[in-house]
């Protein structure tokens, strides 16, 4: 592991990205994170019932979804290149260890949603969610965060 | 008093000095003002969207350009406070910085057109123009621009 995670720090593409790239590869990565956090965040205030509760939630989702995943992506790829600049420091970083995990607590959330909550969504479309629906968009919103809170300390140990 | 002197004055002060002095202040009201740049950016985009006629687009502009403007403007109060405190904390490398500079011309800029736009949305916008399409574009690349800005200032040196 430790040696596969020099060779990858070692690489030509992570020792230009932080002998030269970081700053430019970091600004994108925020860049991609507002988009994804903040279209997570309003789709979440419909979900929890604090704001359009005049449209549809699944207008909401629709119109708003397709911007998270394609910043998604863009946050993935640009961390990913962050990761691989100083791989065998971040994988002892206990903020970005916290911060995959949330990661993963935010994709079992959605998919229970998706899955779960989300069959009756023709029952609570307009109007207040149900409370399961509610509580899928607070947990969501605070996971969300928790993940900005976590990636932002990555810097700081 | 020049810039210098006023920044140690300021890193002086025991207000800086509290803030410098624990530990999780910096990173924590960097949390908070990133939070808040997330959901100013979406919001802003979902703005410039509806704008070019897209996004939310069912909802007549001028009922819902007073709700993306009260958000918007609340957001940027509480990133006005956040800004505000990192300075206080760190004077030396912000108020001398040329990044900085340029975040806070463009954060004006982006300012006008939202002032602008959401004015002109609320007075019954019906069909937008082109120049209502460019102006919107622009803020969006502005606001991109200003996040830049706000990283860089981390990176470039305090003259």
């Amino acid at each position: 592991m430790t040696e596969w995670l020099e060779w990858l720090q070692n690489s030509p593409l992570a020792v230009s990205i932080s002998e030269d790239w970081f700053p430019w590869v970091e600004s994108v990565h925020v860049v991609c994170l507002a988009v994804v956090a903040g279209s997570i965040f309003l789709v979440d205030s419909r979900l929890i019932g604090w704001t359009s509760r005049h449209l549809r939630f699944t207008y909401v989702s629709d119109r708003l979804l397709p911007w998270t995943w394609g910043a998604f992506i863009g946050a993935a790829i640009t961390g990913t290149l962050m990761f691989i600049a100083g791989a065998t420091n971040y994988a002892h970083n206990t903020p970005f260890l916290i911060k995959m995990g949330l990661l993963v607590l935010a994709a079992v959330n959605m998919l229970y949603f998706q899955f779960v909550t989300f069959r009756s969504v023709q029952n609570w479309d307009t109007g207040k969610p149900i409370p399961a629906a509610r509580a899928a968009g607070a947990v969501s919103l605070t996971v969300w965060c928790l993940v900005i809170g976590f990636g932002r300390w990555i810097g700081f140990v | 008093m020049n810039l210098h002197q006023f920044a140690d004055w300021l890193s002086n002060t025991s207000f800086s000095q509290t803030i410098q002095v624990t530990s999780w202040a910096i990173p924590g009201i960097q949390t908070i003002h990133i939070i808040c740049l997330a959901a100013l950016f979406a919001t802003a985009l979902m703005f410039s969207l509806r704008i070019a006629g897209r996004g939310l687009s069912t909802e007549p502009l001028h009922t819902q350009a007073p709700r993306f403007a009260r958000a918007i403007w609340m957001l940027i109060l509480v990133l006005l406070i956040t800004g505000l405190l990192l300075i206080t904390a760190e004077p030396g490398r912000t108020i001398t910085n040329p990044a900085f500079y340029a975040k806070m011309i463009m954060l004006a800029l982006a300012l006008a057109i939202t002032l602008w736009l959401t004015g002109v949305a609320r007075r019954q916008l019906e069909s937008p123009t082109a120049v209502h399409v460019a102006a919107a574009t622009i803020a969006m690349l502005l606001w991109i621009a200003i996040i830049f800005c706000g990283r860089f200032i981390a990176y470039v040196e305090s003259y």
